[in-house]
């Protein structure tokens, strides 16, 4: 039953290298497999203040130069209490993330309690690391636990850093500029969702590889607030999209 | 020739058709403290009695109703040990199966496999059977509770009200005068502990039994009852 | 060699509508110029409700196909109900992942309808990563040009006729500017009626 889902649980670095050689061979002369898969370019932005950790990130993801989906979601749901905003290859941060999430919430039945952002951040991590940077998955894992909030990236190759406010993407230095400018210890709550949708906001208009709308999650002790959408900054109004 | 002369291996039939160990399996299943499953309407209830042995043992540490997934819970009579055993595949086969389908497992699709892994343990060799029958409760595909029997042998079957253990036949004659169709979940909890009384010695306390439900006023996800919940319930 | 996801070309295409959702492809089979057959249909019918069409490799389409189709009908008996599209979709996406490093090359899209008669798509890259918009999805050699055309054609809320009117006339536009699909087409209307399949008259060249 299930078997290869079962053993990924137990063993997630295992993934099958059937028809690699065959791959291998039919793609000699064709260097351009990497562009028909879809990625995010991106701008996703995690930051700690007074009450939790807040998330956001924009919703556009590409294929080479094709828009493939304007309004995707790059919030991952890892836990009640965490999440985890990807960039990169879109199979991988869905993946990856999915693949933890499962693990953490077997690990919560256990235990009966909810599960820590070290443990979801060490699961990610270990499995990049195993994979040498061949998983294209740039993460933003943020989450409230037991011990606090917390906010860490977790770059392909598996180093992690660890910093009260963070970007990632391909429009990660044009959200920086806002963040380092107006980012202070102990926001509030309001201030930090305006701050982190200027950032959003700054990549969807700078960057090409982002673009549409803003979404943001906020975790805080007491509950978590997904809101999908929050700016339409690329969509004229009117338009539904 | 003797019947005992095939129990030595659990995979060796006896003339008369038996396989020794299983029986053996369902004697220790009859052994076990007594749990219960009562299917309503708009839900659905587990109630187990816990056997404390001793006053020194911490209470809370004792559980015999388990969270298997979001909307699936189990119970057990017989040993704990096998019952960790099945509870941990379950609840692996339970998120093995939302991972690939991207939706919550059955309950009827948790019981099958439960009853797979329990099946396999009387054909293969080097293992016993399980000692332990499961009642498992949830949500069906299409969104109504079920309620299903899994017994060591790896048979199981879907019920309306069942229970397993020691009490097992009394309360079963007691649920069929008892249950009626179209039971709310308040009043199939309210049975359930009713059922447990008659085969408990002494009165009933929430240190002494468990409940779990899904349903009713206690939305769709399984919960186990708190102390103080069935403080009301029995009151 | 080139390119295997462009070898054998193809186009599908999906569109939701009212209460209903249509899906189409073109049905040439070629070798790079070469046009092998004009009968290679690259949708499949699942069951009643859910149908899948897949653009690429024809191996691979037909490999994918037989895949999934084992894990549909096992569905099917073990559960006694049929697979709603929704849960299709994921176990595609599954299925695709789980060949991280040696991908099919095949880009699928599903069309299906919930039991409550609200319509569903979703289009998926090689490995998995699925997109569910809520006007169209397209996949294969002319899948760019056919975006184009959707994009301007498809409104909120078709009735069937009309999203299959529509549907046909931006495949059409699209795969007519693609040396690599065409030859004809097949779309299947899918409404809480029931399922109507049309030949689609086409460019021969």
């Amino acid at each position: 039953m299930y078997t290869l889902e079962k053993k990924l649980l137990e063993e997630p670095k295992k993934t099958s290298f059937t028809y690699s050689e065959r791959n291998a061979h039919l793609l000699a002369s064709s260097k351009d497999l990497k562009k028909t898969f879809l990625k995010t370019g991106t701008t996703i932005v995690g930051m700690i203040f007074k009450d939790g950790v807040v998330l956001a990130a924009d919703t556009r993801s590409t294929v080479d130069k094709i828009v493939a989906d304007k309004n995707c979601e790059k919030l991952h749901f890892i836990s009640e209490n965490i999440y985890c905003a990807g960039a990169g290859v879109a199979a991988d941060t869905e993946h990856i993330t999915e693949m933890v999430s499962s693990r953490l919430s077997l690990h919560s039945l256990r235990s009966g309690e909810h599960p820590r952002v070290v443990s979801a951040m060490t699961m990610l991590k270990d499995h990049l690391f195993k994979h040498m940077g061949y998983l294209t998955a740039a993460l933003i894992l943020g989450g409230v636990d037991a011990t606090g909030p917390h906010l860490y990236s977790v770059w392909p190759h598996g180093s992690v850093d660890c910093l009260p406010y963070l970007t990632m993407g391909s429009g990660s230095v044009a959200a920086m500029s806002f963040l380092e400018a107006r980012y202070e210890d102990g926001l509030e709550e309001e201030a930090a969702i305006g701050l982190i949708g200027d950032a959003i906001e700054a990549g969807i208009l700078n960057d090409l590889g982002s673009g549409s709308n803003v979404d943001i999650v906020v975790i805080k002790k007491d509950g978590t607030r997904m809101m999908r959408n929050v700016r339409k900054t690329g969509t004229i109004s009117g338009d539904d999209e | 020739m003797q019947e005992s002369a095939y129990s030595f291996s659990l995979t060796t039939f006896s003339p008369s058709g038996k396989l020794g160990q299983i029986d053996h399996a369902f004697a220790a299943v009859a052994g076990g403290s007594t749990s219960i499953g009562i299917k309503a309407v708009d839900g659905v209830v587990l109630a187990a009695e816990k056997k404390i042995r001793s006053e020194l043992i911490e209470k809370e540490s004792v559980i015999k109703v388990a969270k298997l997934s979001k909307y699936c819970g189990v119970t057990y009579a017989g040993m704990g040990p096998d019952f960790r055993v099945l509870l941990k595949e379950g609840r692996k086969d339970a998120e093995a199966y939302r991972v690939r389908f991207g939706e919550e497992c059955p309950v009827s699709e948790v019981s099958r496999n439960l009853a797979q892994v329990m099946q396999e343990y009387t054909q293969s060799g080097g293992v016993r059977p399980f000692g332990c029958s499961l009642l498992v409760i949830g949500k069906e595909a299409d969104g109504k509770p079920g309620l299903f029997q899994v017994d060591p042998s790896g048979s199981f079957f879907a019920w309306k009200a069942a229970c397993v253990g020691h009490g097992a036949s009394d309360a079963q004659s007691y649920l069929e005068k008892r249950y009626e169709e179209k039971l709310g979940l308040d009043d199939a909890i309210h049975i359930a502990l009713l059922t447990l009384q008659e085969s408990f010695d002494g009165k009933l306390t929430p240190e002494s039994c468990e409940i779990g439900v899904c349903g009713g006023k206690y939305g769709s996800e399984f919960r186990r009852l708190t102390m103080e919940e069935i403080d009301e319930y029995l009151s | 060699m080139s390119n295997p996801f462009t070898l054998n070309g193809g186009t599908v295409l999906s569109m939701k509508g009212k209460n209903c959702v249509v899906i189409l492809c073109d049905t040439r089979l070629g070798s790079q110029y070469e046009t092998v057959s004009t009968s290679f249909p690259k949708i499949f019918k699942m069951n009643p409700r859910v149908f899948f069409g897949l653009a690429g490799l024809a191996s691979d389409v037909i490999t994918l196909h037989h895949k999934l189709r084992f894990h549909v009908n096992l569905f099917q008996l073990k559960q006694e109900r049929s697979m709603p599209p929704h849960v299709f979709s994921k176990l595609v996406s599954t299925t695709l992942y789980e060949k991280r490093f040696g991908s099919f090359f095949a880009q699928p899209i599903i069309a299906g309808l919930h039991d409550d008669g609200s319509p569903f798509i979703s289009s998926m890259d090689s490995i998995g990563a699925t997109t569910e918009p809520e006007d169209f999805v397209v996949a294969g050699t002319g899948a760019d040009y056919v975006t184009g055309a959707c994009e301007k054609y498809w409104e909120k809320d078709m009735e069937p006729r009309q999203l299959l009117k529509v549907a046909d006339k931006c495949l059409q536009a699209g795969v007519n500017r693609d040396a690599f699909s065409g030859w004809g087409g097949v779309a299947y209307l899918i409404t809480p009626e029931g399922v109507e399949k049309f030949d689609l008259k086409m460019r021969q060249d």
